[in-house]
């Protein structure tokens, strides 16, 4: 009869822990190549807008690379990617179609926010900011 | 990539006299190319000879040629018994498409119809459940507009 | 019709909500799709279907980005079945451009595919289970699916959607600890589901609920053209997998499951027997997996394809996939059709509600496996009294 397996199963469980996992106070276990939020590193980035243009929900925008930061000799037209986050599916087209693999993978997967959240900072964060003085310049992240 | 115009072949022998002509299509299916008015003749016949068990109407898929001033209809058959797939190739002229309905012989086609002419205006003969906003939203069915059509502008 | 319009005093809506609560990123297929039932006391004497698909958009959309883009896009077409669209549309382009991917990545799309198959029939077991009031079973089952969901996790790095396949290949590749990984996992789900396989078997409940209902014989199915299990448990031995051997499903220890009584339980039990077999397959390929190299170089892949067309099917969990795809040459293709399984069997099985009781509907659309995970508003309006009442579909299903 098909009552006797189940409650065996139900007594079982009244005796083990809950297979709920509360999150956020513990942490949920994900791969570690989990495809989560990327972002170009500038000091391969050749700014040729191969992201840009292969991207399916078109969320990468091409913009100048700011004054103050020490531009790679690579990057003729001193432009770089910025991922708009809420509108990339996280497809990782533009991590493989990229010619000189620039883009920085992690496992970040809590991405909710309530204000707009691109990938601006993460990626200036991977070049050097040019110093004052005329000597050496001096490393930032 | 069209076989021998002399050989047809053998899952089509039922409809031989209907053919205007037979290519391949990738990977490996038998394309029929018929007039509009033999379609329903030759499903029939392909069941005659197959047994209704032996066979389904799979898919029905209109393209529109605007170049050549024609919509075409494809109509895909699973013959079972021989493992392949029919297609029966038609093409209707494109300012008045109209086809007799093969809802009679294949109560399968009804979506496949009633998608055919929400979207590409292709008016089947003998169906009773034709309806504009089948699948259209209501704002596009109203003006008139043939989403899939190449110059709908949607 | 007219006499039995004044005996008729209750007019059922059914309309359905769709929603797919797996993933973070939500295709929603299709809108509300509305089936009139017109009951008279309990018994169903019309059924009229109004529908609204959501995924026309997507065949105009497809035509206005590059073929490469498109594939991301077929594969959000639905959230359950996702990677055997991206299958099915990434194989028609191959035929296009002639080019065979190598043994090795044939594999890992078999891989990829049974494991999706897995956790989908997984989840419609479960809903059938929940329908038909049966709450404890569903939750057990989604607990155990959640394994399944970590296994396609270290597969494709995505535990829904898993944008896995690409012209030529897979996009990334299995090494032994992975593989180690997995085998435990198939280790641990498989006494799980027979424990289930044997629930619905034995069950009276669910036996009360599912046996007798909802028939359909062999010429009703190929007439009607349905597919998938809801054609299987008719006797209808059809499959694609059998049908077109594509991938890798020529070499695999691989059968067609049958059954003969038609009715919603042996669909279940179909249902139980495939996962079995992809538990099968599964373990097979990761014993069996060939040397080589799987993943093709994105950027090397050609940009203008040539012209031609080609009609690619699969075999989803639900029923059979199809697409047919057409290119005039250039970046864009000219013609993308897909032909769902869903699309074939809830439409055209409309008819055959008729001489079931109100409470079977819901249970009778459940066993087709509609890809549709919540059902909720029901109204029942009383023509004699000319009130409505929103009743859910649980207190219906319920009887």
């Amino acid at each position: 009869m098909g009552k006797i397996p189940l409650l065996k199963e139900v007594v079982k469980l009244i005796f083990s822990k809950p297979a709920t996992i509360q999150y956020p106070r513990e942490e949920t276990p994900v791969e570690p190549d989990a495809r989560g939020r990327q972002y170009a590193d500038l000091s391969k980035c050749i700014g040729c807008s191969l992201c840009m243009i292969e991207c399916p929900p078109k969320a990468i925008r091409m913009e100048k690379i700011p004054e103050g930061y020490e531009v790679p000799k690579r990057n003729a037209r001193k432009i770089y990617p910025v991922v708009d986050y809420f509108k990339c599916i996280y497809c990782y087209r533009c991590v493989t179609v990229c010619p000189t693999k620039a883009y920085i993978v992690t496992n970040e997967y809590r991405l909710a926010s309530d204000a707009p959240v691109n990938s601006r900072e993460l990626s200036l964060s991977t070049l050097k900011k040019v110093s004052q003085e005329p000597s050496q310049g001096e490393g930032e992240g | 990539m069209s076989s021998d115009p002399l050989e047809i072949p053998d899952v089509l022998k039922p409809i031989e006299n209907l053919l205007k002509g037979v290519t391949i299509m990738k990977p490996g299916r038998v394309v029929a190319l018929l007039e509009p008015s033999d379609v329903v003749k030759a499903y029939a016949a392909l069941k005659a000879r197959y047994g209704e068990v032996g066979l389904y109407f799979s898919t029905l898929v209109a393209t529109d040629l605007k170049d050549e001033g024609k919509i075409r209809i494809d109509y895909y058959v699973n013959v079972l018994e021989k493992n392949q797939y029919v297609v029966l190739r038609t093409h209707v002229p494109r300012d008045d498409p109209r086809i007799e309905s093969l809802l009679k012989e294949a109560p399968a086609a009804l979506p496949g119809e009633c998608e055919a002419y929400d979207l590409l205006g292709v008016v089947f003969e003998g169906n009773p459940h034709l309806r504009r906003a089948f699948f259209v939203p209501e704002e596009v069915a109203e003006k008139g507009v043939f989403p899939l059509r190449k110059d709908a502008g949607v | 019709m007219t006499e039995e319009v004044s005996k008729v005093d209750k007019v059922v809506e059914i309309p359905m909500t769709v929603e797919i609560p797996v993933g973070p990123q939500h295709p929603a297929v299709h809108e509300p799709i509305l089936i009139k039932v017109y009951a008279e006391g309990e018994y169903v004497v019309k059924a009229e279907a109004y529908t609204g698909y959501n995924h026309r958009g997507i065949e105009k959309l497809a035509e206005k980005k590059s073929f490469y883009q498109d594939i991301f896009l077929c594969g959000r077409v639905c959230g359950i079945c996702n990677a055997v669209h991206a299958d099915c549309y990434v194989r028609a382009l191959e035929h296009i451009l002639d080019k065979e991917p190598p043994p090795r990545a044939k594999y890992l799309r078999t891989l990829a595919m049974e494991l999706e198959r897995l956790h989908s029939h997984m989840l419609v077991l479960a809903v059938t289970a929940e329908i038909v009031g049966f709450d404890t079973l569903f939750m057990h089952m989604m607990r155990d699916r959640e394994l399944i969901m970590k296994a396609k996790e270290i597969v494709t790095g995505n535990r829904v959607l898993a944008d896995y396949i690409m012209v030529g290949g897979v996009r990334r590749d299995l090494n032994s600890e992975k593989i180690d990984k997995l085998k435990k996992i198939l280790t641990k789900v498989e006494p799980r589901i027979r424990y289930y396989w044997r629930v619905f078997e034995e069950d009276v409940t669910l036996n009360k609920r599912l046996v007798d209902v909802g028939r359909l014989t062999p010429v009703q199915v190929t007439s009607h053209g349905l597919l998938g299990p809801v054609a299987r448990a008719s006797g209808v031995a059809t499959d694609s997998r059998y049908h077109d051997a594509y991938d890798a499903y020529a070499e695999v220890p691989f059968r067609i499951v049958t059954r003969k009584e038609g009715d919603c339980w042996a669909r279940s039990l179909v249902r139980f027997e495939e996962m079995q077999v992809s538990l099968e397959i599964c373990r097979y390929i990761l014993n069996h997996l060939p040397e080589g190299e799987a993943v093709p170089d994105e950027r090397r892949l050609p940009r203008r394809f040539p012209e031609g067309e080609a009609f690619t099917t699969v075999e989803a969990p639900r029923g059979e996939l199809t697409y047919y795809v057409m290119s005039k040459g250039g970046v864009n293709p000219y013609r993308v059709k897909i032909r769902t399984p869903s699309y074939n069997n809830i439409i055209n099985t409309v008819p055959f509600y008729v001489g079931h009781t109100i409470a079977d509907v819901p249970t009778i659309l459940a066993s087709y496996d509609p890809c549709i995970s919540c059902m909720e508003r029901v109204t029942v309006i009383d023509l004699r009294r000319g009130t409505r009442k929103k009743v859910s579909m649980r207190d219906l299903a319920r009887g």
